[in-house]
Formats: C-alpha cells, structure tokens, sequence
C-alpha cells in the first residue's frame, strides 16, 4: 500500500500542510504572523482525500480551521502566507488572516470564524449549480460542535427537500474548543443526519488518506451523478491546542494517550524515511512562498475603504 | 386614495424638468409597482430566483408575488422552510455561484433571526476576502404598522443594519421609488441590498414615470421632493408622505413652506443635498419611521452637527415611535405614532418660535385610518 503512486501522492500532500504548518508554529514567535491560527495538524488525512477527487470547479465551503483544505484544493501557498502576513499579496490583501482563506479560482469558497455559518453557503452554491445545470459537486466542511447549530439542522433540511448536489462533511475531532463531544450532545450524529433521509457514511479511521480517499470517490462520484446530498462524518484528531501554536496536553481536558494512538496510526508519524524524501523539495516551496510573503508590502491606506460595498 | 406626494421625480433635483416630466401619465400602487418588478426581474434575469416563506401562496407576500411561481416555475419563485438564518445563507450560496437571490421576510422582525447570516457573512463576505467574492442579493423586509401588529409585527429596523458597513439599506416612499430603485439595483449592483417596504403603503395608487420607457436610474441616494424656504423635512418611507401631507397643509393655511427630502438611501444618504438644504432653510426635523435613539433621526443629527451646526436657527426636531415596544391596543398604538397634528404643529412651533403660533392644526386622524384599506388579520 505504501509504495503504491495513490499513497505517495495523497502522503505527499498531507506532509506538505503538515510541513506548513509546522513552520508557522516556527514563525510565530517572530510576531510576523499577527493572526491567530487554527492548525489543522493532525487532520490533514480529511482535507487531502477529500479534495483529491474534487474538480478545480467544484466547491468547498470552509471553517476557520482550513489550512489544510485550502492547500489540498489547490490554493496558493505564497498567497496563504502572505495572508498570514498581513501583506496586500495574500490571497484577500491582507483582510482576511488565518481564519477567511478564499482562492475561488480553485473553488475554495471562504471559510468563516462562525461556527456552522457556511454550511447553508454550500447549500445555496448547490442550488445554483443544480438551476444553472453546471455539473459542480459543492462540499460543506464543518466540525462536531457545528451539528449544534441550528442553520445545520435548516441547511439539511433544504438540501434533501430539494434534492441538492452537496457533500456535508463532518471533521469530527471530539472537541468544540475544551469541550468533549460527549459534554454537548445529547444525540449521535450520524443517525441524526440519517434522520433527514440521505445516505450517511461514517469514516473511523480520519488519519488514513487513502481510505478516506477511497470512500470521498464513491461519494462524489454518486453526488456528480445523481445530483443528490450526502453527509459523511469523518473521526479526526487536533493534535494543536484550539488556536495557537501549542500544546496543550497538560491542560487536562484531553489526554496524552489518546493523541499518541492517533500518531501510531498517523502515515506522517510512521514513515519517516518518506517524510525525509519529500520533505527537501516541499521545504524549497514552503521558503519561496515564506519569502514571497515577507517581501511583499503591507496594504496601503487605501485598502482600508476599499471593498466596502 | 390617490398620492400625490410623488407626482414629479424622485430623483436629486431632477424635479419636473427632464424625462420625468412626463410622469403623472400611469397610475399604479405599491404593491403592483413591487409585483412589476419582481415580474420584470425573473422576465429580464434567469439568475433571478425568488424565495421567502408563502411567496408561491395565494396571498403572494400581499400581492407582490402573487401568480409568479406559476408563472415562472416553483424552482425560480420558491417557498421556504421556516428557517431564516438558513435560508439567507442559501441565499448567499446562490449568489456566490451565479444566482440572483431575492428574499423576501412578510414582516422586518422575522429577519432578526437571520442576523448572523447578513451581518457576520452577507456584509463581510467582499470585504473579508478582499474583493475575491460579490453577494448580489435583495433582501425585501415589510414594515407592518395598525390593526395590532403589536410588537413583532411592526418593528422598523433599518438602523440596526444601516449600522453595519457593507448593507445598502433603502426604503421605498412611492411606487416610483420601486420603481427606480429595485431593477437598477437587480440589474447593476453586485452587494447587498435590504429594503424595507412599508405595509400601509401597499394599497396607496402613486403616479410614475411611464413603464414602458426603461430608464437607467440611482438607486441609492436621496431624493428632494419638495422644494421650500421655511423648514427641512428629512424623511423616511411613509414619512414622506406624512411630511407631503403636512407640507402641503401648512402651505394652505400659513406661509410656511417646507423643504421634503426622501432619505431613501439610509445607508448612504445624499449628506450634501441635506446640507444644502439645512443650510437654506436652517431649520430641520426628521421624521423616521422607527425609534429615534441610536437611529436615522439620531444620524442625521450626528451628520449636521459634524458638518455644520451653525446653519442651524433653532433646535433639531425629531419624530418617531414612542420609545417603547409597540402595543396593540389602538388609542395607545395611536400615542406609540406620531400623527400628522403633531407634525404640523412641531413645524409651525420650529418656524414660528412660538408655542402659541396660532396656525390652523389637520384634524386628529391616525395615519392608519388615513392610510389603511386593509381590516385584518393580514
């Protein structure tokens, strides 16, 4: 398995949001990224099987937590730090940060720091794919906290009564902050979102990239076709605190021996000598797109009105 | 009843000179002026798409849309779950993705559930990503007001979205400001628009422009509407009626003569016709439809006193809702309003200087026995 093309590529991917990643946690204490950020660390296996069998033109609707779908759809990596960056080059001049990465020319749609609150985009992006007769799939990606929500319950809702061609895919990583799934619903999520009458699929093991990828293809391939939603929740686990660059193992919400069974599943923890392979030439890009970002200029004093309206 | 508070243009200064000279030749209310153009929308746009809870009913949003899903097909005129947060994001999705979403809420309070999706993403959507996305969607909210809406069928919210930068807020006072304001708005501007539309204007006739010959108009902005020496009247939505009924009463019984400006655009008003204006006349009321703290009334305060408050001879007056929940009762909903008495006599007391000015006041008649046609439940 681990020599075929499939994994190399889809390892490949992953180690590069990871590689990226990493080097903002190295950066931060220089206070050049004056954003805070929700690193994806640890759930990178979702974003890249996901995306993998995505179109340019399709879709996704991202969470404040999107590193990593941003980069598995194909967004700009110097763009991205840039962006961090607060420079006029990132890919919103400098307005968004870490939380509102957008690249619409690959169909990252935006993501917001409001729990839940794209998931109806994705909804409304796939009724007008659906009366425009583009043959797009649009996926809603969002995490366990935002099943709570209640524009989550309104969007399935809409979505199965008119028949919509949509992915709403749940990165479950337990927690919705410091708090553990268990602490906040009363109902499981898949045979709640069964309930609305789509097909379910549930994914245990989020750290594996080529089974989530194989699973993502039936179902993309089933909503391209049919033109039909459907929710797939995928276990995830953020191996970061919340927000920030740490650790935060000793703070006792969470504890350490569950973060360590994920990395003795994680690919990227496992094959180091693959990690060795790959890493020079995604270090050489991770430098350029640092560099590109550091030389760029801030935004002038005319952005601040610019875009208003 | 027959207005003719907006015979001549509404646009600045444009008055009875120009192509609108001509207006006064058709005659249409509110609610066809609304139903015209959502018609004309789908006809002109096939991204136009319709939705709201009981757009596709027999009652039709009171009339604006009524026939249209059958016209044009339930999937373009669609009715909607009870689920206003969620279908504004499916709006701002369709938008996103090459749709023009209009949206309609049957009363303004309901669109409070939907806050989160116009304030934190419809309005932030360009900006936030730094003009990568357009939100090009109309968000209709009616104004309810008489026959005991009582407090959640009647609020005029305006304020609280003309607050948040990246929300053009109008409020349409005739049929021709329809008329003018929602096809350019649909045809050329690529942002959020909410407009509140007021229940008791539905039944009013207004005479327009003839709507055969397709103008490009401003949908934004303000509109003089009458021009006077005396006093400023700036005004929103009914309220320009009101001040047309005023204006037009002191000028039979008195020398006063007052200045209308329709705000219309109270996101970004014309500041420079208000100023010109206040600057002539150096007296002011506003008269909104809503709460005068932290609003329109409040603003345009705000506005004159940065600007210039030395064009002022006298104190600025204000008027709008009592500040209190509306009831339902009528002799107290009656108080809750300001009536067109209290208008006229808050204008003589402004140009005379004198409480006992002795100018002939209108009889005492609620603007809801004046305006309202309807008996309810609506």
């Amino acid at each position: 398995m681990e020599n075929s093309q499939k994994f190399c590529e889809l390892f490949f991917q992953a180690l590069r949001i990871r590689l990226v990643e990493e080097r903002i946690i190295e950066l931060y204490p220089s206070d050049g990224i004056q954003s805070p950020v929700h690193l994806s660390i640890g759930q990178e296996a979702v974003a890249v099987g996901a995306c993998r069998n995505l179109k340019k033109t399709d879709l996704v609707f991202c969470t404040y937590r999107s590193h990593a779908f941003y980069l598995a759809k194909g967004g700009s990596l110097a763009e991205m730090f840039a962006e961090l960056y607060g420079k006029v080059t990132g890919c919103a001049r400098g307005k968004a940060g870490s939380m509102h990465l957008a690249a619409p020319e690959v169909g990252v749609m935006g993501a917001s720091a409001v729990v839940a609150s794209t998931i109806p985009h994705a909804v409304g992006a796939a009724l007008a794919a659906k009366r425009l007769g583009h043959d797009q799939v649009v996926v809603g990606v969002f995490g366990d906290g935002a099943t709570e929500e209640g524009v989550y319950h309104e969007s399935l809702n809409f979505a199965v009564l008119h028949r919509l061609p949509v992915v709403f895919l749940c990165e479950n990583n337990g927690l919705a902050v410091h708090s553990s799934q268990k602490s906040r619903q009363g109902y499981d999520i898949l045979e709640h979102a069964r309930s609305y009458g789509l097909p379910v699929y549930h994914i245990a093991e989020g750290y594996d990239f080529v089974k989530v990828a194989d699973t993502m293809s039936g179902i993309i391939q089933h909503v391209r076709l049919t033109r039909e939603p459907i929710f797939v929740e995928i276990r995830t686990y953020r191996y970061k605190e919340h927000v920030g660059p740490g650790e935060d193992f000793r703070c006792g919400y969470r504890k350490t021996e569950e973060w360590l069974a994920w990395k003795r599943q994680d690919p990227l923890e496992q094959y180091g000598n693959l990690v060795e392979t790959f890493r020079p030439g995604i270090r050489k890009e991770i430098d350029e797109a640092v560099h590109f970002a550091m030389s760029s200029p801030f935004p002038s004093v005319e952005e601040l009105l610019r875009d208003v309206v | 009843m027959l207005c003719n508070a907006s015979v001549t243009s509404r646009v600045n200064g444009q008055a009875a000179t120009g192509p609108r000279a001509q207006a006064g030749t058709e005659i249409i209310s509110y609610r066809d002026a609304l139903h015209w153009t959502m018609q004309d929308a789908l006809q002109r746009h096939d991204s136009v798409l319709i939705l709201g809870q009981g757009v596709d009913d027999h009652k039709g949003i009171f009339g604006s849309t009524t026939g249209l899903s059958q016209a044009f097909g339930a999937d373009r005129v669609m009715d909607t779950p009870l689920a206003e947060e969620g279908m504004t994001g499916v709006a701002i999705g369709a938008a996103l993705n090459g749709l023009y979403p209009i949206q309609t809420h049957i009363r303004a309070d309901f669109s409070l559930l939907a806050m989160n999706q116009i304030i934190n993403l419809a309005a932030k959507y360009k900006y936030m990503f730094g003009g990568r996305f357009d939100v090009p969607m109309l968000i209709r909210m009616i104004v309810g007001r008489s026959w005991g809406q009582g407090a959640q069928h009647s609020q005029s919210l305006q304020s609280l979205f003309a607050h948040i930068p990246g929300l053009q807020i109008v409020m349409p006072s005739s049929s021709q400001s329809i008329l003018d304001t929602y096809p350019a708005v649909i045809d050329r501007y690529r942002g959020p628009v909410i407009s509140f539309e007021h229940r008791l204007m539905y039944d009013l006739q207004f005479y327009v422009a003839p709507l055969s010959t397709r103008q490009e108009t401003e949908p934004f902005g303000s509109r003089l509407v009458r021009p006077g020496e005396e006093v400023t009247i700036v005004a929103t939505s009914i309220m320009v009626l009101e001040a047309m009924r005023a204006a037009e009463h002191l000028a039979l019984v008195s020398d006063i003569q007052c200045e209308v400006i329709d705000l219309h655009c109270v996101s970004s008003p014309d500041w420079d016709l208000v100023m010109q204006s206040v600057e002539k006349t150096g007296r002011l009321v506003v008269a909104d439809t809503s709460w005068r703290e932290y609003g329109v009334c409040a603003e345009v305060c705000r506005v004159v006193a940065e600007r210039n408050p030395g064009f002022l001879k006298a104190p600025v007056v204000t008027l709008g809702m009592q500040p209190a929940p509306c009831p339902t009762a009528k002799c107290l909903e009656d108080l809750f309003y300001p009536d067109l008495r209290q208008l006229v006599d808050a204008l003589a007391v402004l140009v005379t200087g004198k409480q006992g000015h002795g100018v002939p006041l209108p009889d005492t008649q609620s603007m809801a026995d004046v305006y309202k046609r309807f008996k309810g439940p609506f």
